[in-house]
């Protein structure tokens, strides 16, 4: 589903952020991105749904070289590829339902597809409850989740999470991961950045660790943290 | 397009209009002004013009023949030229009994061929001279035609009503040319101010426009309530426009008619309705085009 070859990034700073990073994640498959700070995670994710384009290498989605993509083809790629932030990233002035429908919106859904998709999802996240609260009304994690809900409610094949635990505490931080599996477990591929040790430890999923933008390690099932 | 999609745009934009409140209203007021500044411009040089035609209809040159001059050599010199339309022979005696009309003699003959020896009678001899009334093509050319005319071998002297159709002409470019300098200021600053509105749209939209651009919506998608924004205000002031010059004009019209009857303001529905058209038409391009260039220098595209 995603698969990056020798691919390096050099910002147009001169910061060398990836070298030579090969990687390859299946479909319907859960990897977390591990490192330090400044490492390159952000940027690993950042190439799969192109805000960046790799300096050199190929970054392949869903079978299609994107690397080259022309801009106007990028919305598509997105629709494809929906990304979850630490932030959340919410609009303060719409409801939970409204926020999740706002993504159907501007891909021009029609009302009944929206009033179909919407509820499915918010029911997925377990928030059907709070569909007409606004944002500021609900926990860092129930934000968090709308935020999933929003990224899922088009069903993209891929989701990625850039530290998408980075602002809760460790009992929701485990609820979102258990949320993000369980997207992964009905085919969606899912790759999350984060420096969560306890997480990763306790999921024992596939980890990819990158130090100073180079892979030094690729563990399959049952990755730890860190290296053995 | 869906109806839900049509829906969400257009709330999207009306919801900018709202948001920016008072600098939306600035904008509004901007187009509205400036609207009607060309507005009245477009107006007087219409009137301008119709008054220049007008007196352009009734327009022509006589040419004074010398007594044994080539009637038809001339006539036919003058038609040889694209810029006449027709060259009329008019006899002394003809011109004798206008002149004669045109000063009120009072004279006891009904028979117009007794009525001119009588007048010749009277004064001793016609002392006018056989001519050619001369209608231009263009009343513009009026001017060249003369000057030509007086060229022509034969020819005593060529008179035409000189002042009164230059002026008017002269008046009606004049109005052109300030209308165009100052609708190029008024709609410099109108895309200005409308591409400020929109700027500040944008900076309260960014969060928006970066959730829409990463769940895929296109730039087009994005683009539009910016677009419909700036339309919006440029129809607003579009319509403030006409609701001030439409009926001062009809005021102006109607106090005219009452008091200088010699000018005759144009007045048809359809000219007025083509020109109230020409403004929503004028505060929509303005409105697309000050948003179009903000949308370019603020909005950052993936
Ligand atoms: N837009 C940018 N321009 C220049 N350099 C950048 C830019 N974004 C990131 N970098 C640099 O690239 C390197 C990798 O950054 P990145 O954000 O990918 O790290 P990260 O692993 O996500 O870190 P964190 O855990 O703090 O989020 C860092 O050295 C960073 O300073
Ligand atoms: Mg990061």
């Amino acid at each position: 589903m995603i698969h990056l070859q020798q691919v390096s990034v050099v910002y147009p700073n001169g910061t060398r952020a990836l070298s030579n990073v090969d990687l390859h994640i299946e479909r319907g498959e859960f990897a977390f991105i591990t490192g330090a700070s400044g490492s390159g995670k952000s940027t690993l994710l950042a190439l799969v749904y192109r805000d960046i384009a790799p300096t050199e290498g190929k970054v392949i989605v869903d079978g299609q070289d994107i690397a080259k993509l022309p801009p106007r083809r990028v919305p598509y790629l997105r629709r494809k590829v929906s990304v979850v932030f630490q932030d959340f990233r919410l609009l303060p002035d719409k409801t939970i339902w409204e926020n999740v429908g706002f993504a159907l919106d501007v891909l021009g859904a029609s009302r009944r597809e929206k009033h179909h998709k919407v509820p499915l999802t918010l029911e997925l996240v377990g928030l059907s409850s709070k569909a007409e609260d606004y944002p500021r009304e609900l926990s860092a994690g129930e934000q968090q989740r709308v935020c999933i809900a929003r990224s899922l409610v088009n069903m993209p094949p891929v989701l990625l999470a850039d530290e998408p635990t980075g602002n809760l505490d460790p009992d929701m931080s485990w609820e979102i991961v258990q949320l993000l599996a369980d997207i992964a477990g009905q085919g969606t591929t899912v790759v999350m950045a984060t420096h969560d040790k306890r997480i990763v430890d306790r999921m024992g999923r596939r980890v990819v660790q990158l130090v100073q933008g180079m892979m030094v390690r690729d563990a399959k099932e049952g990755g730890r943290y860190d290296a053995p | 397009m869906r109806l839900n999609t049509i829906e969400f745009l257009l709330q999207q934009s009306w919801e900018g209009v709202v948001r920016n409140g008072l600098v939306s209203l600035a904008a509004v007021a901007n187009i509205a002004v400036a609207l009607v500044v060309l507005g009245a411009i477009v107006l007087t040089g219409v009137n301008l013009q119709h008054m220049a035609s007008l007196q352009a209809e009734a327009a022509v040159i006589t040419v004074d023949l010398e007594d044994e001059a080539d009637t038809a050599e001339i006539q036919a010199a003058l038609l040889g030229r694209q810029q006449v339309k027709e060259a009329k022979f008019v006899g002394k005696d003809e011109s004798l009994l206008k002149w004669a009309e045109r000063i009120g003699l009072e004279l006891p003959e009904p028979d117009p061929d007794r009525r001119v020896k009588l007048i010749t009678e009277l004064l001793g001899g016609n002392p006018l001279p056989d001519s050619l009334c001369v209608k231009p093509v263009d009343p513009q050319d009026i001017p060249a035609i003369a000057a030509e005319a007086k060229k022509i071998p034969g020819v005593a002297e060529v008179r035409y009503g000189e002042q009164v159709t230059e002026k008017l002409l002269t008046l009606a470019r004049g109005t052109k040319i300030s209308g165009l300098v100052m609708g190029l200021i008024m709609g410099a600053a109108t895309l200005l101010i409308i591409g400020t509105t929109i700027r500040l749209t944008i900076y309260a939209r960014r969060r928006e426009i970066r959730i829409m651009q990463l769940v895929g919506a296109t730039n087009w998608f994005i683009r539009i309530p910016f677009l419909l924004e700036g339309v919006f205000q440029g129809l607003a002031g579009a319509l403030i426009a006409i609701i001030i010059l439409l009926p001062a004009y009809s005021y102006a019209q109607g106090y005219i008619d009452r008091n200088l009857e010699f000018i005759n303001l144009v007045y048809s529905t359809e000219v007025l309705a083509i020109f109230a058209f020409g403004l929503v038409a004028c505060g929509l391009v303005f409105g697309a085009a000050g948003s179009a260039l903000s949308l370019r220098r603020y909005l950052r595209v993936v």
